[in-house]
């Protein structure tokens, strides 16, 4: 067991070295921690939106961000795992490694996880020390609730991502197929296609249920929750919801779900690596 | 007889409609020393993977009266590979060296690094270049120490010496012939010619089935070493750069080079003088 353990680990910390020698990396930190940086910098937590101000503000912008450009982000960095070393020679070498083969998947999915989720939660971490030098109120209960949400929305993706790259045996057609489910599930967002269907008075049921299962819906509506308890700030279909499953009940759907769903697409991919030809 | 430390027993694979493995029974027994030849495609990849536990296959592959599918750790740990094409690994050449001791029991950082060394590779002086940034002959090399390193059971190499210069084809001939002699060795390359001196089984393949299974003699692995000595007419730049690459110096007779090739690259280096035939006075191999 200790030896898994340590073989997980090496896995993983070779995982990691590599990750943050490339150039993606590097665009994803300056990204997702320059946006904090530009959102102080442009004044955002003196201004106010639909009753945000301060640090509430900056991180109801900050969230919003991210559901957008987050699972993107992930799934095009992570699809490439399997299927990428595959292509190019490393997996057959690293596999003639006496490296079992859940060390291998859960050690990059791990890597992957830490090395996406960690700039994100830093940058968090960045804007309380600033909102604390600045004296600004820190909503302790919501960045709490935040880096959760954050923290399951990613392992929701990694887990989609990783499902991806054990399917396909081409890095194009996993970065295609992850450009789509993005896509799909943006479109299926409260303000988008849900939108659509209410005005054609589609039944209550499916739009509900479509929601629901849109992980990106649940973020976001999730996300709103915390500061806008009626969301009278987004769509139709999340009020609903919320109606239905009331405030801490959708509270611990929205951190609930995407972790399940993780695991669930995760383990898929696993059980189809592990089952078909490595190389 | 001896049990087999490698067994196959009416091994197929298919990709698609294609017969890549078609109905494959092999023993391999400990101490041989195998050239597996072929064509491109006829199947010797396959096989090298299939032994690996990287493919499945329909039949039986035992690796050490264990399956490689299903016990891969414990098989592994007893092979050592090299595959034919480094591949693009961004690790650094020492956290390279640090991960492959970490995975393989018998294996040691000082070991590896002492064996690249024996094969021309100078690891302080490349420690912190990301592996994908070595030459091609210094990856294999890396490559080839991290395999002998961990003092494998049996040794895989596919087309190991093909990116090596003269000087570390002549290392790492004389440094595999100080492998165990009960070391099972399979070496896949295109040329034969080339590892006779290296091997006692000739393996052939071609469309998926074996049509030849030749043993050579008993052999030892031939890491002598042989005297040359080459007069020339006149000095080229060309004929200078070739006896530099082969390692030979002039000696106190003018337009007079010698050097020490091993037997096994004999082929290889007449083969490379043989360019040079109208420039050349005098040769001799002793």
């Amino acid at each position: 067991m200790k030896e898994s353990f340590n073989i997980l680990y090496a896995v993983s910390l070779a995982d990691i070295r590599e990750s943050v020698r490339a150039k993606w990396f590097f665009l994803y930190s300056l990204i997702f921690g320059g946006a904090i940086v530009l959102l102080f910098a442009l004044g955002i937590t003196e201004s106010q939106v639909l009753g945000f101000t301060g640090l509430s503000r900056l991180l109801v912008t900050y969230i919003q961000l991210c559901v957008a450009i987050l699972p993107i982000f992930i799934l095009i960095t992570t699809v490439r795992a399997v299927v990428g070393d595959r292509e190019s020679n490393v997996l057959e070498y690293f596999l003639s490694m006496p490296i079992s083969l859940g060390a291998y998947f859960w050690g990059k999915l791990l890597a992957k996880f830490l090395v996406v989720f960690l700039p994100v939660f830093l940058a968090l971490l960045g804007a309380l020390v600033w909102g604390g030098i600045q004296t600004l109120n820190i909503p302790w209960h919501s960045v709490g609730y935040y880096i959760l949400l954050l923290g399951t929305l990613t392992w929701c993706f990694l887990g989609i991502g990783m499902l991806i790259s054990s399917l396909v045996r081409k890095q194009e057609w996993a970065l295609g197929l992850a450009f789509l489910i993005w896509l799909v599930l943006l479109i299926f967002i409260d303000i988008v296609m849900i939108g659509v269907l209410l005005q054609n008075q589609f039944q209550e049921k499916i739009i509900i249920g479509i929601s629901l299962l849109n992980p990106l819906q649940t973020f976001r509506t999730g996300a709103i929750l915390l500061f806008d308890p009626d969301l009278s700030a987004i769509g139709p279909a999340s009020y609903v919801i919320l109606d239905a499953l009331g405030q801490n009940g959708f509270l611990a759907f929205s951190i609930l779900y995407p972790l399940g769903l993780g695991w669930i697409f995760s383990w898929l991919g696993y059980f189809i690596f592990k089952r078909g030809d490595l190389v | 007889m001896t049990d087999p430390i490698i067994n196959l027993e009416d091994i197929s694979k298919k990709f698609t409609r294609q017969v890549v493995l078609d109905h494959v029974h092999l023993e391999i027994i400990p101490g041989d020393r195998i050239a597996l030849i072929g064509q491109n495609g006829a199947g010797k990849t396959t096989m090298i993977r299939s032994i690996l536990g990287q493919y499945n296959c329909e039949g039986n592959i035992s690796v050490a009266g264990r399956q490689p599918r299903k016990d891969r750790v414990e098989v592994l740990q007893h092979i050592g590979f090299v595959p034919q094409h480094p591949p693009p690994i961004q690790m650094s050449v020492q956290e390279l060296i640090k991960f492959s001791a970490k995975l393989n029991k018998n294996s040691e950082v000082q070991q590896i690094i002492q064996v690249a060394e024996d094969l021309g590779f100078e690891v302080n002086a490349h420690k912190r270049k990301p592996f994908l940034k070595l030459s091609g002959g210094m990856k294999q090399k890396l490559l080839i120490a991290m395999a002998l390193a961990k003092n494998p059971t049996v040794l895989i190499m596919d087309e190991p010496a093909a990116n090596l210069d003269p000087a570390g084809r002549k290392a790492f001939f004389l440094r595999l012939s100080k492998i165990h002699q009960q070391t099972t060795m399979i070496l896949s390359s295109h040329r034969v010619d080339e590892l006779l001196s290296l091997i006692n089984r000739i393996i052939e393949m071609d469309y998926g089935k074996i049509v030849l299974d030749e043993r050579t003699g008993k052999h030892s692995l031939s890491g002598k070493l042989l005297s040359c000595k080459v007069k020339v007419i006149d000095m080229t730049d060309p004929i200078k750069k070739m006896l530099d690459d082969w390692d030979f110096q002039e000696n106190s007779e003018d337009l007079c080079y010698e050097g020490q090739i091993v037997d096994v690259d004999r082929l290889r280096f007449l083969n490379a003088i043989s360019h040079f035939a109208n420039h050349i006075r005098e040769l001799n191999i002793t």
